[in-house]
């Protein structure tokens, strides 16, 4: 056989196995190729060969919108793209060490000499990080001098980490597939670099676009990967949510991308409860919890089933908005506890009783909490607002605002002289 | 009209290449059989071609045409400043017309679809810089105080003025065309626009209604009936332009006859 037909054979396969089932429409259960490790879960299929795959489908091979939709409703998401998954239906299941493309196996060996000299040098950095530490210090000069140092070598090795694996396909299949380990580095590494690739940037551009920055607090550089869930679903930064739904306290998912263990607030501050008497804008604080831990697998935070002794502040106030009245800014913020020290609820639940006129900056100078992720929906009058008014007892229930009726300047004849 | 002149880079240039010109020179001369005794010019004409732009523009050539040239510009666009700073404006009241956006909207002020830049707040105007927000951008801002100072602080948070009353809320009753279309009825003809004393419009247009006239709903698929609508329509108009061929012939005819 000549090298060129041995080459292409697995690709006429694959079209000509995609081009049978176009015609029959029927999905056949097939291995998994470009993987190593896949032998166990081929065993476990082969156990459930005697179904049907309509009746269990694979999330990794399942390609027909309907069996997608009957798998979403078990709770399973299907893995990767369609396209990806109609690939890998046809595709023989050959471990990458035994693929027969010559530049492939070339390259990957290239690879893997990279990773080898990257797992020597994290050797190395590890040995000299231990050789730092061993060294006594004497005076105050010599022990901040030994810290920073300390400091450098272990980000030196955090970056180490990151570049011997970076360029594994199967860490960013993994990756993509969503099965990332986040407490790895590379894992860590590739989900910021996601986030800020995006979603960051759409949050940082809504909070400062809607003036919660200079409004509500003064900075806020976000950190922390935050989603927001009214029951299943979400709500992105800025989105109108209606009253019946923000009724119920949200669910958070606090996604951070550094290796440790926090103790955060979390607030929920409306900065425009309109004042008529004083022709302004009050703030409201709608919710305030104190010492929430959060770390990297560690994400999901629902507001409502916080320990309402040790933790929740003020509990969840359902956002209203009166009728006429502008938009209603709802703003998130996670704050950092200092050196992630708890703080002692029973002083808070003493000292911040008041809802009303509450500026989450003087909870932040009094607490010395740190913003690191923010979020932010709005709410306005809608049919449904005047149920939940009536339902957590609303003072200004029937009250309706209107624009104030302005006097026109009275016209004056600028120049009279030069009209005669 | 327009001179040609000898420039220096151009001399300095042409002296550069000058060997090169000579022997271009001496390739169309008729080279003469014996050598003269007088020698070639040492310094070459200069070519046309390598001095494009060295023209010269006379003072009396340049006022050529001057005379009427002015009087052919635009009526002025009335553009500017129409409010000073410090001068007090309410909502709506424009502060700067502008072609292009020399001045950009600041606090409480907003810019129209022609950059007209107009208050959306009462306030006092104010005209000034703001190096954080932009650099190079000039700013016209609406203060509430009279002396207040803009741009406001970076991180403080913006001052704003609620502008709106409280009124007791009314609750909407699921009102009926119909009820209302009665009420209004009971009133009969009143004053219109253009002085007609009639009946609303959408009142006549429920006449046959009230009346109980019922139209045949429309079939598509009816061809008899609709024959018959267009021979009506055909004879109709046929029959108009009868009447105004005969009143033109008429009105030729009279004319000629006089």
């Amino acid at each position: 056989m000549a090298h060129c037909e041995r080459a292409s054979k697995p690709l006429l396969k694959c079209i000509r196995t995609s081009y049978v089932r176009g015609l029959a429409g029927v999905q056949l259960p097939a291995n998994r190729g470009f993987q190593s490790s896949a032998v166990a879960r081929d065993e476990a299929q082969g156990e459930t060969a005697s179904q049907p795959f309509y009746r269990a489908p694979d999330p990794a091979l399942v390609s027909s919108p309907r069996l997608e939709k009957k798998l979403l409703k078990q709770g399973i998401a299907p893995i990767g793209s369609r396209r990806r998954r109609v690939a890998l239906q046809g595709s023989d299941n050959i471990p990458f060490e035994q693929l027969p493309y010559q530049c492939f196996q070339e390259a990957r060996q290239i690879l893997q000499a990279d990773r080898e000299e990257k797992l020597q040098e994290i050797q190395s950095v590890r040995e000299k990080i231990a050789r730092v530490q061993a060294v006594p210090t004497e005076n105050v000069r010599e022990e901040l001098a030994k810290k920073s140092k300390l400091g450098a070598l272990e980000q030196h090795l955090q970056h180490l980490k990151i570049l011997a694996d970076i360029n594994d396909p199967l860490v960013k299949r993994k990756f993509e597939d969503g099965q990332g380990d986040m407490t790895k580095p590379v894992y860590r590494f590739l989900a910021k670099r996601k986030w800020e690739e995006y979603r960051r940037k759409i949050l940082v551009q809504r909070i400062t676009q809607m003036k919660v920055i200079p409004d509500v607090l003064a900075h806020c550089e976000p950190v922390v990967d935050t989603k927001l869930y009214f029951g299943r679903r979400v709500v992105q930064p800025g989105d109108f949510v209606t009253s019946r739904i923000s009724a119920t306290a949200p669910k958070l998912d606090i996604q951070m991308f550094e290796r440790e263990e926090k103790l955060v607030t979390i607030a929920v501050v409306d900065p425009d409860v309109p004042n008529v008497e004083t022709d302004s804008f009050d703030y409201r604080v709608h919710y305030l919890a104190v010492n929430v831990p959060i770390s990297i697998l560690n994400t999901k935070v629902d507001l409502a089933k916080l320990s309402p002794e040790a933790q929740v502040i003020l509990p969840w106030l359902a956002p209203v908005a009166q009728k006429g009245s502008p938009y209603h800014r709802l703003s998130v913020f996670i704050l950092d506890q200092k050196d992630s020290q708890p703080l002692n609820v029973a002083d808070l639940k003493a000292q911040e009783t008041n809802r009303d006129n509450t500026q989450l900056r003087t909870l932040q100078a009094r607490y010395h909490l740190k913003p690191i992720g923010a979020h932010l929906f709005r709410t306005q009058w809608d049919e449904t607002t005047a149920e939940v008014m009536e339902e957590i007892g609303f003072s200004d229930a029937n009250v309706e605002l209107r624009r104030k009726r302005v006097e026109p300047l009275p016209y004056k004849r600028r120049n009279p002289a030069s009209f005669r | 009209m327009l001179q040609p002149r000898l420039l220096t880079p151009f001399r300095v240039f042409e002296r550069a290449i000058a060997p090169s010109l000579r022997s271009a020179q001496n390739l169309y001369q008729s080279r003469p059989l014996l050598p003269r005794a007088l020698p070639t010019p040492s310094k070459p004409t200069p070519s046309f071609s390598l001095l494009p732009f060295a023209q010269v523009r006379h003072a009396s050539h340049a006022t050529q045409g001057a005379a009427n040239r002015h009087s052919r510009d635009p009526a002025g666009k009335r553009l500017g400043a129409k409010r000073t700073g410090g001068e007090y404006v309410v909502p709506g009241c424009i502060i700067f017309r502008q072609r292009g956006t020399k001045w950009f909207p600041g606090e409480n002020c907003g810019m129209g679809r022609d950059h007209t830049i107009y208050a959306t707040h009462a306030g006092y105007v104010q005209y000034y810089l703001d190096p954080e927000r932009h650099p190079d951008r000039r700013y016209i801002g609406v203060c509430f105080e009279k002396e207040g100072k803009l741009p406001n602080p970076r991180n403080a948070p913006t001052k704003r003025k609620l502008n709106m009353v409280a009124i007791p809320r009314v609750v909407e009753e699921n009102t009926t065309v119909a009820v209302v279309g009665e009420e209004e009825a009971a009133t009969g003809p009143q004053m219109r626009p253009g002085y007609m004393f009639r009946e609303a419009n959408w009142v006549i247009g429920r006449a046959a209604e009230e009346a109980g006239v019922t139209a045949k709903p429309f079939d598509r698929t009816n061809r008899w009936l609709a024959w018959r609508k267009r021979q009506a329509r055909v004879k109709r108009s046929a029959q108009m332009k009868s009447f105004k061929n005969n009143s033109k012939k008429g009105g030729k005819k009279s004319g000629g006859g006089r």
